[in-house]
């Protein structure tokens, strides 16, 4: 296809001795300091099209989550490349540096600001963050008052709609009521037919990967065991799961 | 190392959004709110002033406004150095889930207390014309002696972040210095008068904290000017120290989320 927004190249995560250390018990074991390897994520190579939505699919520990840490640079590869080609990029992810005592409305322009926006940009989306929040009056209470589902849907609209280039999913679809949940389906949806918005989705949910998504990748003990097709891939990985 | 401005130019507004919002979470659920800021610092000085003025007869011209200017600075010193330590474990929601360089956190940590630092000056200031103390250009040194406090704070936070990652001991340690420093510094006595010769001027030139400490009571008290070449020297080893901190951090950050 087109250009890529993504280029993954032999990436590998270790998770490994970096491990943190009380000074007494490295006393003792000054000699014997056993280096423990684990691979998460092991020699991964893909790219993802300008626009193109992609699920990763696996089971639980199968990498999938580190994976997306690594393309959000969160975490160090080991070895390997990821290229988002000046991509901005983010995580959607649940309450980014929220502060519980205060309203919803500042933890917007905290989180915000955290993900990278300026605070011009962020009052110009903030009417319709509140409005897709759906939170009512909430909204001006502290965060702490909110119930969970409450809290992860603030956190939703907040990545939602500050839209970034990329936007990496981990497991999220499933937030809020019913009401809520079709709203945020609809707004993945817009998302994803908006031509310039590339997404990375990992999910559980085998319907949501097929309706959502045009290539999907399958992770089995953090290396790549099939990708394509979404129809394809998922077919040959519900057979697996079952 | 021009990464390192670039990121701080970046992140300046968040930094200025997540001190404040911080500050306000601080004090939202109190019934006297920010008056604490001033009270706080003040019954401490009240306390340190009975004790070591009445209890152990100090003997320092305008006593109560040396110690108050021991303790503010001190006060900043302390707890950005303490919070440094477990500073990452700390922000672990915020870290897990977007990339900042992790020295962000250490300024917002010194915007908090920096503010709270700026009170107390306010207090000084008032203390200054309650003791009628006169005030002479001296007292612009304090600009820079503010200035070298700030740096040698951000060098120990960012060494200490980095070491309090991997080092879960580290808390323990850090406190234990903290409270050597803390007598050693001489917030409540003049280390020159008190420590027997040559050991004074050591602990007064060695500490730069000290060293800190009696520049802004000379400026600010006595309209004296502060040993300026030893100032220097103090700033050159602090943006050194910050700038292998900042060095280490940009190397090992990606890796802290694996660890805590």
């Amino acid at each position: 296809m087109q250009e890529n927004a993504i280029e993954v190249k032999g990436l590998c995560v270790n998770y490994r001795c970096l491990k943190s250390f009380s000074v007494k018990k490295s006393f003792f074991k000054l000699r014997k300091t056993k280096v423990e390897i684990h691979e998460a994520v092991k020699n991964v190579t893909f790219n993802v099209p300008k626009g193109g939505i992609m699920g990763i699919v696996g089971k639980n520990g199968s990498g999938k989550s580190t994976l997306l840490r690594a393309l959000a640079g969160i975490f160090s590869a080991d070895s390997g490349t990821v290229n988002l080609h000046g991509n901005s990029i983010s995580l959607l992810a649940i309450g980014v540096g929220f502060q519980k005592a205060l309203s919803g409305r500042e933890n917007i322009y905290l989180s915000g600001m955290l993900l990278g926006f300026s605070r011009e940009e962020i009052d110009s989306k903030l009417a319709e963050i509140i409005a897709f929040a759906g939170l009512g009056k909430f909204i001006n209470m502290p965060v702490k008052t909110y119930s969970s589902g409450m809290y992860s849907k603030l956190a939703f609209s907040i990545t939602a709609i500050l839209e970034t280039d990329i936007i990496l999913i981990d497991e999220v679809l499933s937030v809020g009521d019913a009401k809520f949940k079709k709203k945020s389906y609809a707004k993945m949806q817009e998302l994803i037919f908006d031509n310039d918005r590339t997404v990375v989705i990992v999910s559980h949910s085998s319907e949501t990967i097929r309706n959502l998504c045009n290539t999907v990748m399958w992770l089995h003990d953090g290396a790549i065991k099939m990708i394509g097709d979404a129809n394809t891939v998922m077919d040959e990985y519900d057979k697996f799961m079952k | 190392m021009k990464r390192f401005f670039e990121d701080t130019r970046n992140y300046f507004h968040y930094v200025i959004h997540s001190a404040k919002s911080e500050l306000k979470a601080e004090v939202a659920g109190s019934y006297l709110n920010w008056i604490w800021w001033v009270l706080d610092p003040l019954c401490f000085m009240l306390i340190y002033a009975f004790i070591f003025g009445v209890v152990f007869d100090g003997k320092e011209k305008y006593f109560a406004a040396f110690i108050f200017i021991g303790l503010t600075c001190w006060n900043f010193f302390n707890k950005c150095i303490q919070s440094s330590v477990r500073m990452v474990k700390n922000n672990k929601a915020i870290i897990d889930k977007v990339y900042v360089p992790k020295f962000v956190l250490a300024y917002t940590r010194m915007g908090i207390d920096g503010f709270k630092m700026l009170i107390s000056f306010g207090i000084i200031v008032g203390m200054l014309v309650f003791f009628r103390i006169p005030p002479t250009w001296n007292i612009l040194y304090i600009l820079p002696l503010l200035l070298l406090l700030i740096i040698i704070t951000f060098a120990g936070m960012t060494i200490l972040m980095h070491l309090g990652v991997f080092i879960e001991d580290m808390h323990n340690i850090v406190q234990i210095l903290l409270r050597l420093l803390f007598y050693i510094t001489g917030i409540f006595y003049s280390v020159v008068k008190r420590l027997p010769e040559p050991y004074g001027q050591y602990a007064l030139k060695l500490n730069p904290i000290a060293f800190i400490l009696n520049g802004m009571r000379d400026c600010l008290l006595y309209g004296r000017a502060p040993n300026v070449k030893l100032m220097l020297v103090w700033m050159v080893i602090g943006i050194t120290v910050a700038a292998i901190g900042v060095r280490i951090i940009y190397k090992y950050e990606n890796g802290y989320v694996k660890v805590i």
